[in-house]
């Protein structure tokens, strides 16, 4: 295990977000006050409409906060303009999607190596990486094979795969078990266990399934947008 | 470099449509394509740089009616002419109606002084063998490959308009400018007068030769003055307005070739702009996977443009290669019926042209839906599914 909880790695004040419908201003998160250690694992809880994907967008940088604080990786994310923020998220947070949203075009080593486009990593440091992170995820075998020949819990490996190939400090995932079996739903937890534990990743979980928020170390439960508790997860 | 393999595959994900929208550009290219440079070959034959020292005399009523050869008499007589040949079109064919190219019965004495640019290249001795035979022939340097002639090989030339069959035998073989010119046949006039009794002093036109070019307005009104009220008027007229009496026969063609080039760019362009604006929406998802992972907004237009150029690039030079290989078959099936289609060419200016007006069309088309599918929040796209 490598845990470090020295600094936060996300540090949260009186953060709020609001979305409107025309001039109706439909509040989502109001006044939230939330820290996150480096290398913890932490599952965002509650019911639907809690806020808890608007939470974990804000986190990652696809969405901006109507006010508040927000620094992740040590960067203040409102101070960040468009593109600086795309460079940011490059470098810093590995995406887990429901859906795995995988390019249906690409093999799943074309998948993976898709981050590492953007950086300045030549063809064989790319290959090098994209293998890496493929046999982690027990994928080498499957490298030539587009998404449509791979089953969902092999394109979900092969999207944690894209998520870390470029070493990112910080993972986050919505609902990534939500459209799995509970098999192979049991393999990706264990797999971002095992992520967050011999790697030290921090991750980031939108679940409401609690089987799989009790693979992670914490649970913030959220309600109607304001922080409702959190608790540790004794295993 | 590196994003080539993710815009070509973006690109073939539906093959059917990528295909499709190809197969269009490809075919609106080509029309375009031939279209204009059909224009530009019958600019070219009316606008030809020929020797600005030369023009016609011919019956004023039509290119059907003969002038008497007397009036070649008082063409020399002017103080700036230099030298004058009569011309008739003879219209035959060589063994069979397919092998059909222009041939003239010309003046044999003076033909190589007032067509010293187009009939060129022969030695002094095959003149004078020429002029001697009034039998003898000269012919074009692609005309002779084409049949494989030689000197001293005999033609026989079967006539369509002229109720004669001439047997004649090559004395030279000359070269020209133009392919048009190096494709044609020139026998004695005599020849023509002696066999058919009613050509008997008669020519279908002059070609007069002037000192300058100056010369020629003035000499061109005093001749057809001179005429003027006789059974023969005369109409006389630079080469250029000669040769563009024959395109104007087709009609007012430059503004039907603009006319249809105009709406093909209109229809291909609203064509492209629908195709790409449904690609891209059916990857709103995916739009924004990219920009979650790090793709900047600008690197994602500059990748979905990427698409549409390389498409419009590809349908470009296919439609480009495709009027080039049939300008080159017009050219041989038709260039002994249509004179003007043997210089039939696409010209660099027009392939320019074809390419870059290709270039907009895909750049306006893709810019548009390229943008509003970039514009779209992250968030929202990643709603899209």
């Amino acid at each position: 295990m490598n845990q470090s909880f020295k600094a936060p790695i996300v540090h949260i004040h009186n953060l709020s977000k609001s979305y409107f419908r025309e001039t109706l201003e439909i509040p989502v998160l109001q006044g939230l006050d939330l820290d996150i250690p480096s290398g913890g694992f932490y599952a965002l809880m509650g019911p639907s409409g809690s806020g808890k994907t608007t939470l974990l967008n804000l986190i990652a940088g696809i969405d901006r906060p109507s006010g508040g604080v927000l620094e992740v990786c040590g960067s203040n994310l409102n101070q960040l303009d468009d593109d600086e923020l795309a460079s940011w998220r490059n470098q810093n947070v590995g995406f887990i999607f429901q859906n795995y949203n995988l390019i249906p075009v690409l093999n799943a080593f074309e998948n993976v190596e898709l981050p590492l486009l953007l950086t300045p990593l030549t063809r064989t440091q790319r290959k090098e990486k994209v293998e890496e992170a493929l046999t982690l995820v027990n994928l080498m075998d499957r490298l030539e094979n587009y998404p449509r020949q791979l089953s969902g819990g092999q394109e979900q490996r092969v999207a944690i795969a894209r998520a870390i190939v470029g070493n990112p400090m910080l993972l986050v995932a919505d609902e990534p078990t939500g459209a799995l079996d509970a098999k192979n739903a049991d393999e990706v937890l264990a797999m971002m266990q095992k992520l967050n534990e011999e790697f030290g990743k921090t991750i980031l979980v939108v679940t409401h399934d609690p089987k799989a928020a009790n693979f992670a170390r914490h649970q913030v439960h959220l309600e109607k947008g304001v922080l409702d508790k959190t608790v540790e997860v004794n295993r | 470099m590196k994003f080539i393999n993710l815009i070509f595959k973006s690109l073939m994900r539906s093959k059917r449509r990528t295909f499709l929208i190809l197969g269009t550009l490809v075919l609106s290219v080509f029309l375009i394509t031939i279209l204009q440079s059909l224009l530009a070959t019958l600019d070219s034959v009316s606008n030809q740089s020929t020797e600005g020292n030369r023009f016609i005399v011919r019956h004023k009523s039509g290119l059907t009616q003969f002038l008497p050869i007397s009036y070649g008499d008082y063409l020399r007589q002017q103080p700036e002419v230099i030298a004058v040949a009569n011309s008739q079109w003879f219209g035959g064919y060589y063994q069979d109606p397919k092998n059909f190219f222009a041939n003239f019965a010309n003046d044999h004495t003076t033909m190589f002084t007032v067509f010293s640019d187009t009939v060129a290249g022969m030695t002094d001795a095959e003149i004078k063998e020429y002029q001697r035979d009034g039998t003898g022939c000269i012919v074009g340097q692609i005309l002779a490959d084409k049949f494989g002639w030689k000197v001293g090989d005999t033609i026989p030339l079967t006539g369509t308009i002229f109720p004669i069959s001439p047997r004649l035998t090559i004395r030279g073989i000359f070269k020209a400018r133009l392919a048009s010119d190096e494709n044609t046949l020139y026998f004695h006039y005599k020849l023509l007068e002696e066999s058919v009794p009613f050509m008997k002093g008669k020519t279908g036109a002059f070609w007069v030769k002037t000192k300058t070019p100056e010369d020629l307005p003035r000499l061109s009104n005093r001749i057809d003055n001179h005429f003027a009220n006789s059974p023969e008027e005369t109409l006389s007229e630079t080469e250029n307005a000669f040769y563009l009496t024959f395109v104007k026969m087709l009609g007012n063609i430059g503004a039907i070739i603009h006319g249809v080039t105009i709406a093909v760019i209109i229809a291909i362009t609203i064509v492209t702009i629908g195709t790409m604006s449904m690609a891209f929406k059916e990857r709103t998802t995916e739009i924004a996977v990219l920009r979650a992972m790090g793709f900047s907004a600008s690197r994602v237009l500059f990748l979905l443009m990427g698409e549409g150029l390389l498409l419009v690039t590809l349908g470009g030079a296919l439609g480009i290669g495709l009027a080039s290989l049939v300008a080159k078959i017009l050219r041989e099936v038709l260039g002994s019926a249509l004179m003007f289609l043997q210089d039939f060419r696409l010209a660099n200016e027009t392939i320019l042209i074809c390419m870059g007006l290709t270039l907009a069309i895909g750049l306006i088309s893709t810019i548009i839906p390229a943008i509003v599918a970039t514009r779209k929040s992250i968030v929202e796209g990643l709603r899209a599914l």
